[in-house]
């Protein structure tokens, strides 16, 4: 839970969570509206952050969403979670186009001992809100996805962690061949940091005409 | 010199005739004006020889223009002395103020004298002091030397028994060394002879392995040769067993007919048979039953000497297997007794070697001789180790007594050094007061000529002035040696500034050569931070520290059939347009409609199957989907105690809103209802006529708007509504 200070505000483990959790249910509906991964007509306009941002109408993404974002949370009061990625695939072939890396470096200090950091709200905001203005600008240099996507998430955690029932473990991560690299913003909340890299498939005619 | 008549005047008294000695002026210097007047009696024997010049000028009286001359040159020389007077004056005047500013000067000096003196005073006790402290320091820097003489000496004699013990632990590791490798020695050829023997008695095992397999083999085979024959007899005891079991029913025939005539006989002995028959018949039954017995007899006894015969031959073959055998180990018995005896020479061997060995009376006590002896070698080499450590514990404080031996001498060079600095202060201090007393000498000097010169009032007043200008410029030397003195203490406090200069560039050199490592560390690390960088991007992991999970996803499966029922639906559509086209073409359209119409009815058909199909699927979704949602509805109602009921509205600002209005199924009435709004990721509560009630606007201020909790205040709510149902 955050309570207002005077200027910075108290974050604790649980409250951290759910920030890192809901950042990663925008950013995830974000980048599958700005790489049209689903039609338009399926998102509608809501705010959050400062910006007016779009999340997703069709009730199975959202209720795939949530329960991901339920149990990331879990993961990350548990301080377990290392990395989330949202890889992009082509429908027919299940090529690798994209893959947005989430990387989590957490304070094991709070995890252990239970104390808590302070930071403005206000900060942390402002830190998301870059990472979304950038999720929504990266059309700009992201090649064209001119196929049927589709998308899935994989949660890079310790070894110890007990798989969910509605998960399961994967020897495939999923990777690129010879990616090109962007590494957007990071934000902090003091106990979770969180750093965005997106990795995509070199186009190979832009680099031939190059 | 002119001389004039003068004229006759009164008397006058007796006094020496005054001579006002004019000061030169100009020309008239070389001539003196002497107002003559006539003594008051010529008395030849008052006349001095002084004036017979002027007597005999007596008679050379001037007349009344001479007179005049006189007078005139009489004013003139009045008024030259008057000027002259006033010449004196001034240069009185003058006189006085330098004298003034002299004697001023004087006391300015005397102050300054006395305050040197003062000073010198202060110098020479701070002199003192300086002295006797550095006589303090230098007899404690003695003392401390001598105390660090005799602790150093101290540590020598120590360092020298520890030396001497060190050598002495080495030699004796030394030799325990040399021992420790001699019983090595001995443990490695003892190792090697065992081992040797070992490969012997492996040799020799292999061989008596190949011999029992051998004989193995032969017993194998004697076994056979046995079985057959075990077969043989079992076979012939069968046949006497057949034969005996003849012989028994044969026995027990005779038997039985034998009882049968007993039974006959005592029958007969009731009926009158002839005796003779039956005594005959009986005889020959009883003979025939003493042959069967006899017969059973030699046939156990057969049967006893065959069973006899056989063990006889089964011992026979035994013996002779063993004979056989042993006739085949007699050659090797000879070189197991070549290596008994081998094996004797080395246990002899053996023994006189831990004959040899101290404290070892067997060969279990090698082992617990050597542990022993390991033992002692790893305690001798701790020893060492720590008369090593102790060794260079005094080496380090020998050391510190030489850095401070070395800290003392250089504090003893410093406090000399100072001693010298006082010293020639003292020196200057005495210059300067040597000085300064020359320079009062110089003073008083000047002071009392210009006293003297004051009081001549004549004369060498340039001469005066000149020495009062050199004696000021002897009273400027001493300022002068001052500022020559500050100009010194400046250059000093340079050199030192300079130095000081040169360390911080040395340090700011060094500052720089750091500053370089560390941007180089930095540019190491940011190269790193990219590589580690570019494998997370990559989405390289270790599989000893992470694993990766997916969670299953039924989007895409659910996506396909949504896309193909959209595309069905799409396609539903267009073809729903094109048969209205087409019924609109065959309405205009007569008989050439009627082929297009049987394909196209067709098609329609097919379209109208793939309408109900895509329809029916839908409804089955539907059904599934309302299904599902009031299980879960239910379940949600059953575990949390609350009916939900959810409502899609839209705000004024077009975002959409969803309503949930909760009734507890432990609710009094239907009016205990609780309406929150969920917008946008956050859920709020509506004020209605239940929640503004007292008790529930409480509750609601302490867990919503305090704790920010819905679910303890809903929990409570169930909670306290349970508790008033169940009461009630």
């Amino acid at each position: 839970m955050a309570s207002k200070t005077a200027a910075k505000d108290i974050i604790t483990l649980r409250g951290s969570a759910a920030i890192v959790s809901e950042f990663f249910g925008y950013a995830a509906n974000s980048i599958l509206y700005n790489r049209a991964v689903y039609p338009e007509e399926s998102f509608a306009r809501v705010k959050k952050y400062g910006l007016p941002m779009l999340l997703t109408k069709d009730e199975g993404v959202k209720s795939f969403i949530s329960n991901l974002n339920a149990q990331l949370s879990e993961w990350l009061e548990a301080g377990k979670l290392q990395r989330v990625v949202l890889v992009i695939m082509s429908m027919n072939t299940g090529e690798v186009l994209e893959r947005w890396n989430f990387s989590i470096e957490t304070d094991n200090e709070v995890v252990e001992k239970g104390v808590s950091r302070e930071k403005s709200d206000k900060e942390i905001m402002r830190e998301i809100q870059a990472i979304m203005r950038q999720i929504a600008s990266s059309i700009t240099y992201l090649p064209c996805l001119d196929e049927q996507c589709v998308f899935d998430v994989l949660a890079y955690t310790d070894t110890d962690v007990a798989v969910p029932f509605t998960w399961m473990e994967s020897s495939d991560a999923k990777l690129i061949a010879n990616p090109q690299m962007v590494k957007l913003h990071s934000f902090d909340t003091k106990i979770h940091k969180v750093n965005t890299l997106v990795s995509y498939k070199n186009d190979e005619e832009l680099d031939d005409e190059e | 010199m002119m001389i004039r008549t003068p004229v006759p005047k009164r008397a006058r008294p007796i006094e020496p005739a005054p001579i006002i000695e004019s000061p030169p002026t100009g020309s008239d210097h070389h001539r003196q004006l002497a107002i003559y007047e006539d003594p008051p009696s010529a008395d030849p024997a008052r006349r001095e020889p002084y004036h017979e010049p002027l007597q005999q000028s007596e008679h050379m009286l001037c007349t009344y223009q001479c007179r005049q001359m006189v007078k005139a040159d009489f004013l003139d020389a009045l008024s030259n002395a008057e000027k002259q007077v006033q010449d004196y004056q001034s240069q009185l005047a003058e006189l006085s103020d330098n004298f003034r500013k002299a004697d001023e000067e004087r006391k300015t000096f005397r102050e300054k004298l006395s305050y040197a003196e003062q000073e010198l005073a202060a110098a020479k006790g701070r002199e003192q002091a300086l002295h006797d402290q550095l006589l303090k320091e230098v007899n404690d820097s003695h003392e401390r030397l001598k105390k660090e003489l005799e602790s150093s000496a101290k540590l020598q004699t120590k360092l020298e028994n520890e030396q001497n013990l060190h050598k002495k632990a080495e030699s004796t590791a030394a030799a325990a060394e040399d021992k420790s490798r001699e019983l090595e020695a001995k443990l490695g050829h003892i190792s090697q002879s065992i081992e040797k023997e070992k490969k012997r008695l492996n040799n020799e095992l292999v061989h008596l392995k190949r011999d029992s397999k051998f004989s193995i083999s032969k017993i194998t085979v004697d076994l056979e040769k046995m079985e057959f024959r075990a077969q043989s007899s079992e076979k012939e005891v069968e046949l006497l067993r057949k034969q005996q079991e003849d012989l028994q029913s044969k026995f027990s025939e005779c038997f039985h007919h034998k009882s049968e005539l007993e039974k006959k006989l005592t029958s007969l002995s009731f009926e009158d048979v002839s005796p003779k028959e039956s005594d005959i018949l009986v005889k020959h039954l009883q003979e025939e039953l003493r042959n069967y017995e006899s017969e059973v007899r030699e046939a156990r006894k057969l049967k006893s000497a065959h069973e006899n015969i056989e063990l006889i031959n089964e011992k026979l073959l035994e013996e002779k297997s063993r004979r056989e055998r042993a006739e085949l180990q007699l050659p090797k018995l000879h070189e197991y007794e070549l290596k008994i005896n081998e094996l004797e020479d080395e246990l002899s061997a053996w023994k006189l070697m831990i004959q040899e060995i101290p404290g070892v009376s067997c060969r279990d006590d090698i082992r617990l001789r050597i542990s022993a002896l390991q033992k002692e070698v790893i305690d001798n080499l701790k020893k060492l180790g720590d008369v090593n450590a102790h060794l260079k514990q005094m080496e380090v404080i020998l050391d510190k007594t030489q850095l401070d031996k070395q800290k003392t001498e250089t504090e003893a060079v410093l406090a000399k050094e100072k001693a010298d600095r006082l010293e020639a202060e003292v020196k200057r201090m005495n210059v300067m007061l040597s000085a300064v007393s020359e320079e009062r000498n110089v003073l008083k000097t000047a002071i009392e000529d210009f006293k003297s010169k004051n009081e001549q009032a004549g004369g060498n007043a340039s001469s005066s002035i000149m020495q009062e200008l050199g004696s000021s410029i002897l009273e400027r030397e001493p300022y002068i040696k001052e500022l020559e003195g500050d100009l010194f203490a400046q250059k000093e406090i340079n050199t030192r500034q300079r130095d000081e200069i040169k360390s911080l560039h040395d340090r700011l050199n060094s500052e720089a050569r750091r500053v370089k490592s560390l941007e180089r560390e930095n540019d190491r690390l940011r190269s790193e931070i990219f590589l580690l960088e570019s494998k997370i991007g990559h989405g390289d992991f270790s599989a000893a520290n992470t694993k990766v999970l997916r969670m299953v996803n039924t989007l895409a499966v659910g996506n396909d059939a949504k896309q193909t029922i959209e595309a069905l639906q799409s396609e539903l559509q267009r073809t729903k347009e094109k048969l209205q086209a087409l019924e609109e073409y065959k309405s205009q359209s007569g008989n050439s409609g009627k082929m297009v119409d049987s394909y196209m009815s067709g098609k329609v058909a097919q379209l109208k199957e793939q309408i109900a199909t895509l329809e029916k699927r839908e409804e089955r979704y539907k059904t599934v989907f309302a299904d599902r949602i009031s299980v879960f509805r239910r379940a949600c109602c059953e575990l949390f105690g609350y009916k939900i009921v959810m409502d899609e509205r839209q705000h004024t600002n077009g975002i959409p809103v969803t309503r949930f209005t909760l009734q507890s199924i432990y609710a009094m009435n239907d009016n205990e209802k609780l309406e929150f709004e969920y917008e946008s990721g956050n859920t709020n509560i509506v004020e209605n006529s239940y929640t503004s009630t007292s008790e529930i606007s409480q509750q609601v201020d302490i867990f919503v708007r305090k704790m920010n909790s819905i679910p303890a205040f809903t929990a409570n709510l169930t909670v306290e509504s349970f508790n008033r149902r169940t009461l009630s």
